[in-house]
């Protein structure tokens, strides 16, 4: 994929993505923060204007897009690289679970994976943070934070080993790549 | 065209001309509006209807242009203020390449065909370089809003257009400065040292707007009052000192619009003084409008059809090779012609200039000419684009 910027002078910037087949997205980002989103069907063709966001409303949908706000794909693994060997993961916690009905004391998650669990999102609610004795429901989505290996020994003690068609779910991750996605 | 026409009415002052010339302004644009053309034009001619050789003439209440002609001042100065906000030294550089080639055939074709109209009628050197001025600039502001009206923003076009437009302000920056030392008076050989004395100025003002502005820039305030006071205060305060000594005030707001534009404050400078700047520029284009006689510019017709039908096909065959640089399709490449055709504000800048000078045929026929000329070629620049698919086909190089 790649993404065309150009500099509109006393208006703003412009970004053409190519889309399939030779179509292109152009979204030009006005000064003021307002973005016309245009299609434009072939490289010779008339762009067609889409919408129009305010600066405001653009990031909404941004993050929309991003799938900061909903990730229909693979939930149980979202994860962050931080930089270094540090990364952050989600993953929702399978009925049947060792950490199911469990503290996060009792199920011993620091000491058998040297990972830890930073929130705990029940769906209704996010506990950022949560103590040794909060507890964890199968549903529930636990952010975990670790090295590379200790985020697998997570993955692999209490998400995998309870639930068969899970996958491995893993990219291979060392690469940088900011999010991944499976 | 000078102040103190006959007055047959009685003039109007202070509060009640200024409001009176805003208000037969807004007037006149709001009904034009509704056929689509551009408002500058529509508040010269506003201007036009409340100034002494209409309204005046026909024994209605009327004002005198000498009355509004400092907010007018202020209305050029931040004109040329906001294009040096806009104005970007390093993307100029970047763009060289492309940009140089684009420019300098766009200033080589059309500002020759305007000193080569200037000369035919009659209007010897000086008048000539005025003309073509008029001609050959055109007015980023308007031209941007139709790109971006007409959706040909997200067009290849957009950057030969903007290119070129920015390349335009920077020429016109320079002409100006030589413009106002040339239109005082005499021979070109005896204004050569009022030139050095403005050149001079300018290039102070702008050393000091590319060294100074950045560690002035926290001086200009964190309130917004305090911001909007004083970037007014410097900018009115350079640029009467360049009037002062023979130099361009237009000029000077220019510089100081770079030094702001180049500090972090640019966005909020921005924000703020846009609507004094659309303002003070509606009082500027309705004071032009107040020193026009439409006698005088019936008197030019010929002159002001001869330079539209000139100076329009020059620039579309200008952008269009600007566009050919740029590696754009014939199409793309006639399309960025048909955008440039000249329209807006700074030839009424050139305009307001030329009824300064002392020689009387310049002071008479360049303003009457250029309210024409600016009249004229908002409709042409205009239609040129909204037809651009019309054209097209005519010139046989739409698609399919």
């Amino acid at each position: 994929m790649t993404v065309y910027e150009s500099d509109l002078p006393g208006v703003g910037k412009k970004h053409e993505i190519e889309l399939h087949g030779g179509e292109r997205l152009v979204v030009v980002t006005h000064n003021t923060g307002k973005r016309e989103v245009f299609r434009r069907a072939d490289e010779d063709s008339d762009a067609e204007k889409l919408f129009e966001l305010s600066d405001g409303l653009a990031r909404t949908v941004g993050t929309v897009l991003e799938g900061a706000y909903f990730q229909p794909v693979a939930t149980e693994n979202i994860d962050t690289v931080l930089g270094g060997d540090a990364l952050i993961e989600w993953y929702e916690v399978p009925e049947g679970s060792e950490l199911a009905g469990e503290t996060i004391e009792a199920a011993d998650v620091r000491q058998r994976t040297g990972a830890s669990i930073i929130a705990v999102d029940t769906g209704d609610d996010v506990t950022p943070n949560p103590d040794p004795g909060a507890g964890v429901h199968a549903g529930d989505t636990v952010v975990v934070i670790g090295s590379r290996e200790e985020v697998d020994e997570f993955h692999a003690t209490f998400i995998e080993s309870t639930d068969g068609d899970d996958g491995d779910g893993e990219g291979d991750g060392d690469d940088g790549s900011g999010t991944v996605l499976d | 065209m000078a102040a103190g026409s006959p007055v047959a009415g009685g003039d109007l002052h202070g509060l009640l001309a200024l409001g009176t010339l805003l208000a037969v302004a807004a007037l006149v644009a709001a009904a034009g509006r509704r056929v689509g053309i551009p408002t500058v034009p529509l508040y010269v001619l506003g201007g036009v209807l409340a100034g002494p050789h209409v309204a005046g003439a026909v024994g209605l209440p009327s004002i005198a242009p000498a009355e509004v002609l400092t907010l007018a001042e202020v209305g050029v100065v931040l004109l040329l203020f906001f294009l040096g906000l806009e104005f970007s030294l390093d993307r100029l550089i970047a763009a060289r390449r492309k940009l140089s080639a684009a420019a300098a055939v766009d200033l080589l074709v059309n500002f020759p065909v305007g000193v080569v109209l200037g000369l035919a009628f009659g209007l010897g050197p000086i008048g000539a370089f005025l003309v073509g001025g008029i001609v050959y600039i055109s007015s980023s502001a308007v031209i941007t809003k139709s790109l971006v009206d007409l959706g040909w923003i997200a067009d290849p076009e957009a950057e030969p257009v903007l290119g070129t437009l920015v390349a335009e302000d920077l020429v016109i920056a320079v002409y100006l400065a030589l413009a106002v030392a040339l239109v005082a008076g005499g021979s070109p050989v005896d204004a050569l040292p009022r030139i050095a004395v403005a050149l001079g100025f300018l290039i102070a003002v702008a050393a000091a707007a590319q060294l100074l502005a950045p560690r002035l820039a926290p001086y200009l305030g964190t309130s917004d009052e305090d911001l909007v006071v004083r970037t007014l205060a410097v900018a009115l305060v350079v640029s009467g000192l360049a009037l002062a000594v023979g130099a361009s005030e237009a000029v000077a707001g220019f510089f100081v619009g770079v030094g702001v534009g180049a500090t972090p404050l640019h966005d909020r400078v921005a924000d703020r003084i846009a609507p004094l700047r659309d303002a003070f520029a509606v009082v500027f284009f309705a004071w032009v409008g107040l020193n026009t006689d439409p006698v005088a510019v019936a008197g030019v017709a010929a002159f002001v059809l001869a330079a539209a039908a000139l100076s329009g096909p020059a620039k579309v065959i200008s952008g269009s090779v600007g566009g050919w640089l740029y590696d754009l399709s014939p199409r793309r490449s006639l399309r960025t012609g048909l955008a440039l055709v000249p329209r807006g504000e700074f030839s009424l800048i050139i305009a307001a200039l030329a009824a300064a000078s002392p020689d009387p045929t310049i002071a008479r026929v360049i303003p009457a000419f250029a309210v024409g000329y600016v009249l004229v070629m908002s409709f042409a620049g205009t239609i040129a684009m909204s037809e651009a698919s019309r054209i097209e086909r005519l010139v046989g190089v739409a698609e399919e």
